[in-house]
Formats: C-alpha cells, sequence, structure tokens
C-alpha cells in the first residue's frame, strides 16, 4: 500500500507516493529523475549513493524512502547554486579528482557533510570522513588533496 | 536486489509499538537504523509481514545522568554518541567503539540498540538467497546443517558488534520493554552464545535503554579493534578493557575484559582477569594473562581468518590494551 | 613541456562540470519510455547438465512479458576470442550444460526489475549434476571431466578483413585435457644457456583471481526499433565499435542496423569489453518484443558472472652470470581460465608479451597453458597478465641479486633493454625509458638508505621497513577490429572546433587529452573544443580502450585529423594573403606572415574564404591511425610471432613498507613509480591514472583476493571483497620520463594500465628486504607474513 511522503529535495517541496519497500536511492533515481546518486552495490558499502538527509552523509539505498518524510535531501544536482558550483566541486574538478565520476556524487557530500560540521581538518580527518565511499580510479589522492584544498581556503 | 514487500506501521508510542509486536507476534521486525536489517531484507534472510518503525518513539532517544548513572536511550545513533559531551566526558572509550563501527556513513544511521542486537555472522549465512540456494539450508536459515562444521543442529555464527564489550566490562545492563512490562537484565547476561538466537531478546521485546554506572575514579576503559581495512570491515577480533588502578600502589582494583568477533556471543576472559587482579601491573604478567585470554575464546571458522590467527590477535590486543590503559611501557 | 600551449598541461577535464553536478548520464542512468527490465536465472552448480526448464509459472506472473531460455537461442555463439585455433565457445544462455556458478540459464524481461526478481523463483529447472573440476591440475588430469566437449568452427575478425596469417595451422590442443590454450616460444637454447650460467635458481609463484570493482555494475540498454529496423544500444564498455561488430554478428544484423549511443562508463579496467550475456540478451528481448529493455547486474553478479583476474602458477628457472647478467630462463605458465576461454588464450600469450620487452634474454623458452575449470570466468584486467608475470620475475630477479650478494637495481640496470633494442619478434623499442625510470625510482624511495639488505644488523625491533623495486611495460595499442581509429575535425565560424572521434569515457580522460592534441595542433585552446564521442552513428572507428591504444593510436589520428583542418586553414590564408604556407604562423586563431607579423588574417576570415571561395567548404579535417601501422598479419598468440605493437609504456616501481611483525599486517608507507608515457598528454591526467594503478596494486599485492571453495565465491561484496579505501592511500609519487616516442602524438604512448603490475614484486621484495621472509603468492595477508615468520624462527632455532 502506498503511503504519500513530502519532503524537501535540493531545496525543493516534493510531494510523491512510494511503496514502503521503495528506498530513497530507488525514489530519487526512478520516481525524481535525479539520477546523480548512484547504486554502486545496494547494501550500503560502497558510498556511492550517498546523499545528505537532514545534513547527515547517508546510504540512501539503506533507507526507507518512508523514513525520509518531513527531511531534506541533498544531492550532487543541488550543490550548486545560481548556477555556480560549490567550492567542492570547483576543488574537485580543479585538482583532477573525478575520473569516471562515478563516486563523485557520493564523496562530493561526504566531504560536505565533514566539512559543514568541522572546517578544521587533518588529512587523516579527511580520509576518515570519505572511508565508507569507495573509489577505484583515482586511488584517493586527489580527492584528499581536492578537500584538504577547500577545508584550507575556508580556514584562511 | 529489491526490498521484499512488507507493511510499513510507525506507532507514535511505545505502548502502541508494544501492542503491534504483541498482536503480530512472529511476524514483525523493529527497525531502528536499518543499517543491518535493510541488507538482511534484501538477502532474503529475513521475510516480516511487518516493519515496525521506532522513529516516533521519542523515549527511546536522548542521553542523560542521573544519581550517577548514564542512561542511553536505544535509538541514539553512533554519529550521536560521538558527539555527546556527556559521552565524550565521561565514557570516553565509549566515543571510540562508537568510531569503529562500520564508516561514518553506517555510524549516521546505526543505533547503540541496533548494534547491540546484531545478528551473529557466517560466511555462508550472510550472502544472497541465490548463493545459499547452491547448498542445503543452513541451521541458521532453519535448516539441519552447519556448513562451517558440518554439525547437525547447531549454529556457530559468531557475535562481531564492536559496542557490547566495551559496555559489558561497564557493567551495563539493558531495558527491554514489552506490552506485559519492563525487565532490566546485566548486558553480559543479554547474549546467549546461540548462533541462531543470539539475544535474549524476544519477538514482542523492544530494547529501550542501557544504563551503566558512570565510571568512578580510577576507571578507564577502551575498545581495540583488528580489521583488515580501517572501515566498513566488522572486526575480526576486537577487545575491551575496563581497569581500575589504585594509583599510588599500582595495583589492579577491578578488571573486565571482553572480547568480540570470537563466539556467538562476546566472551568475558575471566580467567586472564583473574591472573590480574590485586597485582601490581607488570608487562610479564601481562603478557601471561593475554595469553590466557586467547585460550578462553572458542572462535570457528566463520570468516576467511583462521581460530589461530584470532588467539594470535587476541592476546595481542589484550596485552596491548591492558599495558595502555595501566600507563605500562612497553 | 613549455614549448606547447595545451598538450602536456593539467588542464581541468572537460566533462567535470558534468560528473561533478551529478548531471553525466552512465549507462545505468538511462531511461527509456516504456522501458522493461532484464534479470538472469542463473545455475548455482558449477557443472551440471540441463534436463529441463519450465517457465510456465513465470510468464503467468502479473508484468511479466518474456522468459527466454538457451533453447531459443541455440545457435548463438560468441566470446572476445573467436579464431580459427580458437573458436568461440560462449552463448548467451545455457544450452545442455552449465560450466560455473552463476553461468546464465534463462531470463525474464518485466515491467519492473523488482516483477522480474520475483519472476525468476517461479522457473523450475532440473538439473543433472555432474562432477567439476576447481584448478588447472585437476582439470588436466587424464580422466578430468571434459567441459567442452563439442568443437566448432571460429572465425575471427582479421579473417573477415582479409588479413590471412601465412602460418597458421589450426591443430586440436592435445597436449592436456581442458585446455583452452596454449603458447609456446623459444628462441636461442635454453638448456644450453642455463648450463652457461654460474647460478640458477628455480622458484614457483601463485597468484590469485582478483575483480576489476569498476564502481558502475555493468549494465546494457537495448531499443529496438521495428519500424526503421535499427537497433539502439547504450553500453558501459571500453570499445563500442568492437561490441557493435560482435553483436551485430550475433545478432544477425547488418551493421549498420546498430547503433552504439553515448553514455559514460563509470570504470572498466579490463572488465567491459567481453561481449556478455547481458547485451546480447537485452537487444534480443527488445526485437523480440518491441520494447526497450534495461539489464543491470547487481554487484553480486558483476563479482561473480562478468569478469575476474586470471590466477597464474609460474614456475621460472633463471640462469645469470656471477655480475648478474640473465642468461637464460624457462617460464611455465598456467592460468586458471575458468568456465569459458574470456581472455584465457591471450593472457598466457601476454605474460610473454609483458616480460620480453624490459630485460635482454638471449636463451628462452616459454609456455603458457590456460585451463578450463568449473570457476568463473576470467578476463583481461588492467595490466592482463603483467601483474602475475612481474610478481615472478622482480621477486626472483631479487632472490638472485640476494643470494649473489649484488643489488637489485644494478643487477636490473644489467640487464634491461633500450632504445633502439628490436625485440625477437621484430617490435622496436623506439623510445624506452627504463633505465632512467629504475634511477628515479630507486632515488625516490632513498634506496641506499632505505635498503635493509646491505643494513649490517639484522632486525629486531617490531615494526621493520624494507623496499623493493619492480619493472613493467605495457603495449600502446595492437591490432584489433576496428584496426584503427580515425577523427573528424569541424570548424565553427569563430573558429572553434568540434572534435568527433570513437572514443569513449570510462575516466582515463581521453575526451580531455584528445581535445588537448586537437586545440594544440589546430593553435586553439582548450575551451574552445567541443567534443563528440562514443556514438557509432555519430562518430568514426575508434580502437577502443582495451589494447592500451587511446593515447598513441587515437591521439594520432585526432593530431591528423586536425593538422588536415590545419592544412586547409593555412592554405585559404596564404591566398587571402598572397603568400606560401611556409611563410606562415598561428597564434591566437589568427594566421601571421612570419616576417611580417602585423599582417594577419582570422580563422574567421580563412574560413570565410573557405566557403566562398572554395566551393562552400566551410573546413572539416580528417584522420586516421592504424592500431599498428605495417602489418599483413596478425600476430600468432600461440606461436608469440608477428609484430604485436608500435610503442610501449615503461615504468619502473618501488615500494617502502612497514611490517607488523606481530599481527603480519603489510602498510605501504610510500610508491613512488617513475613511469615513460612518452609524453603526458595532460600532465594531471597522467598522476591520477599512476594513483589509481598504483592503488589497484598495492590492493591487489596486499588484501585483494577472490575466495573461491568449490567453485563459489565467498566474498561478492565490497563489505567481504577488500579493496582499499582512503585511509589505505599511501604516500605517492609519481615522476614521468620523457621520451618522446617518434611514433606517438607530440610523442605520447601508454599510460593507465602499466603502472598496476609494478606493485606486486614490489611489495613482495619491500617485505622481503623488511622481515627476511618473501611471500610467494598474492595476496600477501597478515596470515601468511606471520606464518613465514614463525617457520623462519623455527628454522633459526
Amino acid at each position: 500500500m502506498k503511503k504519500l511522503i513530502k519532503l524537501t529535495v535540493n531545496g525543493i517541496q516534493r510531494e510523491i507516493e512510494v511503496e514502503p519497500r521503495q528506498t530513497l536511492l530507488e525514489v530519487l533515481r526512478e520516481d525524481l529523475g535525479l539520477t546523480g546518486a548512484k547504486k554502486g552495490c545496494n547494501q550500503g558499502e560502497c558510498g556511492a549513493c550517498t546523499v545528505l538527509l537532514d545534513g547527515q552523509a547517508v546510504s540512501s539505498c539503506l533507507v526507507l524512502a518512508v523514513r525520509a518524510h518531513g527531511k531534506t535531501v541533498l544531492t550532487a544536482e543541488g550543490l550548486a547554486t545560481d548556477g555556480q558550483l560549490h567550492a567542492l566541486q570547483q576543488a574537485f574538478i580543479a585538482h583532477g579528482a573525478v575520473q569516471c565520476g562515478f563516486c563523485t556524487s557520493g564523496m562530493l557530500l561526504s566531504a560536505k557533510a565533514l566539512l559543514d560540521r568541522n572546517p578544521h581538518l587533518t588529512t587523516r580527518e579527511i580520509e576518515e570522513s570519505i572511508d565508507g565511499n569507495i573509489c577505484r580510479c583515482t586511488g584517493y589522492v586527489k580527492i584528499i588533496e581536492a578537500i584538504s584544498a577547500v577545508a584550507q581556503n575556508k580556514n584562511s | 536486489m529489491h526490498l521484499p514487500r512488507f507493511q510499513y506501521q510507525e506507532p507514535g508510542s511505545l505502548a502502541e509499538a508494544l501492542a503491534l509486536l504483541a498482536e503480530n507476534q512472529g511476524r514483525c521486525k523493529v527497525i531502528a537504523g536499518g543499517t543491518d536489517l535493510l541488507v538482511a531484507l534484501k538477502q532474503r534472510r529475513h521475510l516480516p509481514k511487518y516493519l515496525v518503525s521506532l522513529d516516533k518513539l521519542v523515549p527511546l532517544k536522548g542521553i542523560r545522568e542521573i544519581d550517577s548513572v548514564v542512561t542511553i536511550g536505544a535509538l541514539t545513533t553512533m554519529a550521536e554518541l560521538i558527539a555527546a559531551p556527556l559521552i565524550q566526558d565521561k565514557l570516553p572509550g565509549l566515543v571510540q567503539a562508537a568510531r569503529e563501527v562500520g564508516s561514518p556513513l553506517h555510524r549516521s544511521l546505526a543505533t547503540i540498540g541496533g548494534n547491540l542486537c546484531l545478528d551473529t555472522r557466517c560466511r555462508f549465512y550472510n550472502q544472497s538467497s541465490f548463493w545459499r540456494s547452491a547448498r542445503p539450508t543452513c541451521c541458521k536459515m532453519g535448516g539441519k546443517v552447519c556448513h562451517v562444521t558440518n554439525k547437525q543442529n547447531a549454529c556457530f555464527a559468531t557475535y562481531a558488534g564492536d559496542l557490547a564489550p566495551l559496555l559489558i566490562a561497564l557493567r551495563a545492563s539493558v531495558k527491554l520493554a514489552s506490552s506485559r512490562g519492563e525487565r532490566v537484565l546485566p548486558l553480559d547476561r543479554f547474549y546467549t552464545d546461540n548462533g541462531r538466537h543470539p539475544n535474549q531478546a524476544q519477538d514482542t521485546e523492544i530494547l529501550t535503554e542501557i544504563q551503566m554506572p558512570a565510571p568512578a575514579g580510577g576507571v578507564t576503559g577502551t575498545y581495540k579493534k583488528y580489521r583488515e581495512r580501517a572501515a566498513i570491515d566488522f572486526p575480526v577480533v576486537g577487545v575491551a578493557v575496563a581497569l581500575q588502578m589504585d594509583q599510588p600502589t599500582g595495583t589492579c582494583r577491578d578488571l573486565k575484559i571482553v572480547i568480540t568477533g570470537a563466539g556467538s556471543r562476546p566472551v568475558e576472559a575471566s580467567l586472564a582477569a583473574q591472573k590480574l587482579l590485586g597485582q601490581e601491573l607488570r608487562s610479564e604478567l601481562i603478557a601471561e594473562a593475554a595469553t590466557t585470554a586467547a585460550k578462553e575464546i572458542r572462535p570457528v571458522k566463520t570468516s576467511h581468518i583462521t581460530p589461530r590467527f584470532k588467539r594470535q590477535i587476541t592476546s595481542l590486543l589484550v596485552e596491548e590494551t591492558i599495558k595502555e590503559l595501566g600507563g605500562i611501557d612497553r | 613541456m613549455s614549448q606547447y600551449n595545451v598538450v602536456g598541461k593539467g588542464l581541468p577535464r572537460v566533462d567535470g562540470p558534468e560528473k561533478v553536478t551529478g548531471k553525466a548520464v552512465f549507462t545505468v542512468d538511462v531511461s527509456l519510455p516504456g522501458m522493461l527490465h532484464g534479470k538472469f536465472l542463473r545455475s548455482p552448480h558449477p557443472h551440471a547438465k540441463i534436463l529441463n526448464i519450465d517457465t510456465r509459472a513465470a510468464e503467468q506472473l502479473p508484468g511479466v512479458r518474456a522468459v527466454l531460455t538457451g533453447r531459443e537461442i541455440a545457435d548463438v555463439r560468441y566470446a572476445f576470442v573467436d579464431t580459427p585455433r580458437y573458436p568461440a565457445d560462449e552463448q548467451p544462455l545455457a544450452v545442455d550444460k552449465v560450466r560455473y556458478i552463476g553461468d546464465e540459464v534463462a531470463v525474464v524481461a518485466a515491467e519492473s526489475e523488482a516483477i522480474a526478481e520475483e519472476a525468476l523463483s517461479l522457473i523450475k529447472v532440473e538439473y543433472e549434476i555432474l562432477p567439476a573440476v576447481f584448478t588447472p591440475e585437476e582439470a588436466m588430469q587424464p580422466d578430468a571431466p571434459l567441459l567442452h566437449e563439442n568443437k566448432f568452427t571460429g572465425t575471427s575478425a582479421w579473417e573477415d578483413w582479409g588479413a590471412t596469417q601465412r602460418v597458421n595451422t589450426y591443430e586440436t590442443e592435445t597436449t592436456h585435457r581442458n585446455l583452452s590454450g596454449r603458447t609456446f616460444i623459444t628462441f636461442g637454447d635454453v638448456e644450453q644457456g642455463l648450463q652457461e650460467a654460474d647460478y640458477v635458481r628455480e622458484d614457483c609463484f601463485q597468484t590469485a583471481a582478483t575483480a576489476h570493482c569498476a564502481m558502475e555494475p555493468h549494465a546494457a540498454v537495448a531499443s529496438y526499433d521495428p519500424i526503421e529496423g535499427k537497433l539502439h544500444l547504450w553500453l558501459s564498455t571500453m570499445g563500442i565499435f568492437l561490441k557493435r561488430y560482435n553483436l551485430s554478428r550475433a545478432l544477425k544484423l547488418p551493421i549498420s542496423r546498430v547503433r552504439v549511443h553515448h553514455s559514460y562508463a563509470g570504470g572498466a579496467f579490463g572488465g567491459k569489453i567481453d561481449v556478455f550475456p547481458y547485451e546480447f540478451c537485452a537487444a534480443y528481448l527488445s526485437m523480440k518484443l518491441g520494447l526497450p529493455v534495461k539489464i543491470e547486474l547487481d554487484r553480486e553478479e558483476v563479482f561473480t558472472t562478468t569478469r575476474q583476474r586470471h590466477p597464474i602458477k609460474i614456475h621460472l628457472k633463471t640462469g645469470v652470470k656471477k655480475d648478474g647478467t640473465i642468461v637464460a630462463q624457462d617460464v611455465k605458465v598456467i592460468a586458471d581460465n575458468g568456465g569459458y576461454r574470456g581472455s584465457g588464450s591471450i593472457v598466457i600469450f601476454l605474460c610473454h608479451g609483458f616480460s620480453f620487452p624490459i630485460y635482454k634474454v638471449p636463451h628462452y623458452r616459454y609456455e603458457g597453458l590456460s585451463v578450463y575449470t568449473n570457476n568463473p570466468v576470467r578476463g583481461p584486467q588492467r595490466g592482463h597478465g603483467a601483474p602475475q608475470i612481474r610478481f615472478a620475475i622482480d621477486s626472483q630477479l631479487d632472490l638472485i641479486s640476494r643470494e649473489l650478494g649484488l643489488d637489485p637495481v644494478e643487477v636490473m640496470l644489467k640487464n634491461v633493454r633500450q632504445k633502439g633494442d628490436v625485440l625477437p619478434n621484430g617490435d622496436m623499442l623506439n623510445s624506452c625509458g627504463l633505465r632512467e625510470s629504475i634511477q628515479e625510482a630507486a632515488a625516490g624511495i632513498n634506496w641506499p638508505e632505505k635498503r635493509r639488505q646491505f643494513s649490517p644488523a639484522p632486525a629486531q625491533e617490531r615494526f621493520r621497513r624494507g623496499v623493493g623495486i619492480s619493472l613493467c611495460a605495457m603495449f600502446s595499442g595492437a591490432m584489433y577490429y576496428p584496426f584503427a581509429s580515425a577523427a573528424i575535425v569541424k570548424l565553427h565560424d569563430d573558429g572553434s572546433a568540434t572534435l568527433y572521434t570513437g572514443a569513449q569515457e570510462m575516466g582515463q580522460g581521453c575526451y580531455t587529452t584528445m581535445a588537448q592534441v586537437l586545440a594544440e595542433e589546430l593553435g586553439i585552446e582548450l575551451a574552445d573544443v567541443h567534443v563528440v564521442a562514443g556514438d557509432t552513428e555519430l562518430t568514426p572507428i575508434d580502437i577502443g580502450s582495451f589494447l592500451s591504444g587511446g593515447a598513441l593510436v587515437t591521439g594520432n589520428a585526432v593530431k591528423l585529423a586536425a593538422a588536415d583542418a590545419r592544412r586547409q586553414l593555412l592554405e585559404c590564408a596564404a591566398e587571402l594573403l598572397g603568400a606560401s604556407v611556409e611563410q606562415l604562423q598561428v597564434r591566437e586563431k589568427k594566421i601571421y606572415l612570419k616576417q611580417a607579423p602585423e599582417r594577419f588574417v582570422t580563422y574567421t576570415q580563412a574560413i570565410q574564404a573557405s566557403v566562398f571561395k572554395r566551393n562552400g567548404n566551410p573546413i572539416i579535417g580528417t584522420g586516421s591511425y592504424k592500431g599498428y601501422p605495417e602489418t599483413n598479419r596478425y600476430p600468432s598468440l600461440a606461436k608469440g610471432k608477428g609484430l604485436f605493437t608500435s610503442a610501449y609504456g615503461f615504468a619502473a616501481q618501488t615500494a617502502e613498507v612497514e611490517v607488523d611483525t606481530v599481527t603480519g599486517q603489510v602498510k605501504l608507507l610510500k610508491a613512488v613509480t617513475f613511469h615513460d608515457c612518452g609524453f603526458p598528454l595532460n600532465k594531471t591526467i597522467v598522476e591520477g591514472q599512476v594513483q589509481g594503478c598504483v592503488s589497484m596494486g598495492m590492493g591487489q599485492a596486499l588484501s585483494e583476493e577472490i575466495i573461491l571453495e568449490k567453485g563459489q565465491l565467498f566474498n561478492p561484496s565490497f563489505l567481504t571483497y577488500r579493496l582499499p579505501l582512503a585511509t589505505d592511500t599511501p604516500e605517492t609519487i609519481d615522476g614521468l620520463v620523457s621520451t618522446l616516442e617518434p611514433n606517438g602524438p607530440f610523442g605520447a604512448k601508454e599510460v593507465g594500465e602499466g603502472s598496476v603490475a609494478g606493485m606486486t614484486a614490489a611489495i613482495a621484495c619491500a617485505v622481503h628486504d623488511a622481515t627476511g621472509v618473501r611471500v610467494d603468492n598474492l595476496p600477501i595477508t597478515p596470515e601468511k607474513v606471520l606464518r613465514a615468520l614463525t617457520a623462519r624462527e623455527k628454522a633459526l632455532s
């Protein structure tokens, strides 16, 4: 039996009927056309489906869509504002932190959740914050550099 | 795999939730963080008719200290535990243990109640339904045979939760509520050592809170986890130690050593602890205790790590942890 | 590098904005109106006859549109390798029997993926279980069950294209049972050479099956339009033209009636070039039902039923002189192929192909066997034989050096090839930076200080450090369908350009590097280039990314197309300025007289002139380049004869590890790679590729392993398959040795595949250096290290 849920996605109020068994990832991708969050494993083990739920980075494949009722969701599509890329998005491009791009949405959001909470970061803290986001292309080096650069800019 | 069909219920109060569990006994599962349960559902290891959400149960949230008793609501997430000033101040070891759970993404959702009630794990069990169809149903899934040991009617699945060891070492208790009332169990009695039914919670009960005495002066506790990677992985072996030192004399007043990942329940290495109780903490004695601790576990090869290696690591972690807490140089 | 305006620079990727905003469309993101979803029913048995399949209940489930079994398509056969010697041995759905756990038995198309999944449990299959074999040794026994009984006739792309091989007779391999391939190569006299050697060493090494772990799961979307009779495909792949070729043949469609549309591939690493059942079935079902069909594999299916790296056993016997000069080498390689050939016959050739460009070996014998087993199927994976063979060769060379009291760096320098060498098969090394790479990589890790081998005192501490070194080589393109890359450039009124290339982006940054090549040649900025890529209708042929030919082959095609457009521009400008082309130079979209720079025309003016004066020609440039410049026959994988590639990329890699001798854990502290890629087309992209290679190499050296028991994969998930996480990142140094390959565009050649291979031996040798113990089978897990340390303690006491 479907339930009506109301949630704010990338700043826009959405109302949508969902089955209890639909995950937030499925609703985002299939019902709302927001394919930035990716299904890498569907078991919460890779981070490709990361979105921010009320500001916290979560694996959206492990969140029932009905649980998102009344909450705010931020996806990669919502990071840029007023036609301007978010500092993290700019840094990822500038530092070569994007290769195939499949993990990128999740990485950006995990990094944002970290920086929003704690702008003062060591390299180790950055690594730990993205430890749930797997990347096979980059070896993480340039991703860590990009996030560091944004963290340092925030401090100066 | 998509989730199976279920009816989703969102009770607004604990009483309502308990009534649902009583009414639909055996066909419900409660869902808190969902990080373990939803994977189980996707792999068709459970097929509940009803999923009862605990999201609206306000009494199950919150952390407080009253009369030197710390109470943690079962719905407290790992992230909330790590950030809570009271826990950072009074139970830094618990912050450490919470930081070891899964990855940052798990910690946003996973709850302390859920972690304590984690199902036991085994390489033959934690697989998809297609995978498991290649061999006869195992004991944990309701069949007869254990594929690890080839024994009949016995399950050796391993408990691998990260929080239980330290909480047991700190003498925590859990409160279980049902529509017929509440009961409080010391956490070390909560676990059954039964791979199929790892804890005492009945399917009409909800674990609502965890309580423990605020550690008195001189008590320190910590948790060390050995795993292959620094995140995501469950422990190969995890060791928690709570130690009360008598500072002037350097003797051990109280010591509890609890090990996870090495049996169907967290194991208390009481013989090892006895070696050190009332004694001055010396390297050689600690090493002896560590060797004893390794003999008190009976790991079964439920993952691809050999029991022998688990014992080696257990001994190492016990030794390191006691030395660290006791301030003994290596 | 400063001589160029655009190439070489670490300019930001052109596909960056799309990818950081979540807008980039990957195959899994494609959704079409009315699209159905497919799911496979798979065999739970490693080896079994199919007696009967009853699909009636599944067909009745509401929402199910079709259920397909092998019976209906029993004549379809395809494979990555399809030659007269090695005919195609795969079918989209099993017909008579299944050969590994996961083998496809039926496919359901339904209105939703969830319904398709449900329908699977309604299909009833009767199996007769057959005895199975799980190691090459078992499979080669004379009484072993036979996995492939029937013999088929293979064709091949070369034969189709009229390239005949003069020396080729199709021989049935009877040397061993269940052989899927055999390579035998010899030159000199290895027995004599071993006799003449001062020191001979014999060792055995074993590597594990590993997974690609591309983050995007394998998927295909097919949409057949019955009115126009055309099949539209979206494939996450590394070679759209090879896929179009193979699928059109399998589906019996003319090649012009098959179009592969552009979509980004979320990583591939070699795992997305074989023809897969989900591609064929999506297409076939779409043709049958007249609706789009999408099949997306779940992660367990990706681990189990796509491809894995071949586990290989290497037996190595090497003879050297006292000073470390290699005199003779006898190599035996046995690869565990799995239930189908995949790339087995290729990997056993490449284990030779990636070793002989590195050291000069006068007397050599090589035998490679790939063997069918009832394990999952093995195919190309980044390095494709190189990580395995380099692990063996450089581990042994390190052991030999130690026995002779020599420094392995010096021994390597004595034996490495150099520019100008002609390899035994005829390949010429027109560029080779091995010597410099070795020296730089050694210096980068502080080899003399850090190498324990020369320390006076043995290590006693718990945490011990050591260093190791290894070398690797990789082809820069080779000859396989479509045999060449081509490119088209069209200029716009304002002098900007659109590049049409059949390359497909899977992370390697080819849209950007090719745009840079174009911009440099045409004298414009990167921002002036728009790339249209990866569509078999819109773009010309491309060699694909599975032969490491992106930089050299496609790069050359693009450069030639740009040069063609540039020539036309200059000719128009020459007319307008009343000069000759030689008197002109180009800068910032203007064409100047060298001697009188105040006289110029803009690109716009030149284009206008071309349109008005040359019958409407808006200036379109074309270019093409073959996978190998000179060839009249294709190389023999079985005999190692023929020319393989026109250039080799090289790398030297050093590693510093710290071993915890109490837990056995090995931590890679620092990895130094000095890579000879000729010339880096984009410095940042090249660095990123090498960093990714190092990470994968580290993972496969230390923790990655597909765990199989009786053909069943026990760790088909990111939780249990231990690939590196962010906190595992070592200090990574990438350095470039610029050798300027004459055959390459701006001197560029291969990068992006090679530097996985040097990590395995570098780490194994570093562990030995740190602890005195050697682990000769991958991965080097803590348990293996502890076991080796304990064994040595016992031996010493």
